[in-house]
């Protein structure tokens, strides 16, 4: 039978974040945002909802006086992408 | 979203990760450089019997000064850390310990064993055997550059066999293949190959990388 897909991870700009974190040990807002081609405040947002899933870490600091926000994968959200990967493959499969 | 559209968009966000590091190759040409002027000066100093001066190997330490600004520079770019590059920081960090533990092994052990003869009483001397003459023998680290070979080999063949890249897996073998050369060697003659290590080893791969990271500059425009 076949699994239904993660909601938080079906969707295409938290899934195109999910993917670009888990290829990096971490990364910047402004790197998401050039490799989505998303705005800043759909990013923002979409970055939120993965946090409060607990797959993703956000780290915000001062890099030379301007705001820094650094994101980071989860072992939860690892697993999740994994879990998502598999049940994908599933609906896939001839 | 379709599940074809899922797999698609993950496949494209994993190759434009991917594609999002380039190494410029600066430190290895960097290094390559000092390394392969210090080996190759120090060689024909010793062969045509002239000096310049002052200690050509202090240019490896004065690399140094443009490493540190090249990593700021890099740290202030980097918008991503990727596996990779993390792999990379920690085997050239430890390295650059290794490296400078063996600097120091070289700088005091001679002293400290010419202490530890002295503590019991003995002297080591020398004597010339064509003109008789008899001195105290100046203690040094045998063939030194003989193990500076062997720790070259090792970031470089780690890092070539880690991501693939057969410039710097060339440069690992040869280090290795230098070193067992340099152990029938006189010691005149590991400066040179010290310097051929630095060439192979790095300062090449670091051309190749630069080459790369321009071609690829070039496409994304």
């Amino acid at each position: 039978m076949f699994k239904d897909l993660d909601p938080i991870l079906h969707s295409q700009l938290r899934l195109a974040i999910v993917s670009l974190l888990i290829s990096v040990k971490q990364a910047e807002f402004t790197f998401l945002k050039e490799k989505t081609n998303a705005t800043a405040g759909n990013l923002s947002v979409q970055i939120n909802k993965l946090k409060d899933a607990g797959y993703v870490e956000v780290n915000k600091q001062f890099k030379d006086n301007y705001p820094q926000t650094i994101c980071k994968i989860t072992p939860a959200g690892i697993k999740a992408f994994d879990d998502y990967v598999k049940n994908l493959q599933q609906y896939l499969k001839p | 979203m379709s599940e074809q559209e899922s797999l698609a968009l993950i496949t494209s966000m994993i190759q434009k990760a991917k594609g999002s590091f380039h190494d410029r190759g600066t430190s290895a040409i960097l290094w390559g450089s000092a390394i392969g002027i210090a080996g190759i000066t120090g060689f024909l100093q010793a062969y045509f019997k002239f000096s310049i001066g002052f200690d050509i190997w202090l240019i490896v330490l004065v690399a140094i000064i443009p490493q540190i600004a090249i990593t700021i520079r890099e740290r202030k770019e980097r918008s991503a850390l990727s596996h990779e590059k993390q792999l990379r920081n920690a085997i050239w960090t430890v390295y650059g310990i290794s490296l400078l533990a063996l600097m120091i092994y070289s700088a005091l052990v001679p002293g400290v064993t010419e202490n530890t003869f002295q503590q019991k009483g003995v002297e080591i001397l020398q004597k010339n055997i064509t003109t008789g003459e008899i001195k105290l023998y100046q203690q040094f680290v045998l063939s030194q550059l003989s193990l500076y070979l062997i720790l070259f080999g090792i970031p470089t063949l780690t890092t070539g066999i880690g991501t693939a890249f057969k410039p710097m897996i060339i440069g690992g073998i040869v280090c290795y293949i230098l070193f067992v050369i340099s152990c029938f060697t006189p010691f005149m003659w590991d400066s040179l190959m010290a310097g051929i290590a630095g060439i192979i080893n790095w300062l090449i791969p670091g051309i190749i990388l630069r080459n790369r990271y321009q071609k690829s500059k070039i496409a994304d425009v």
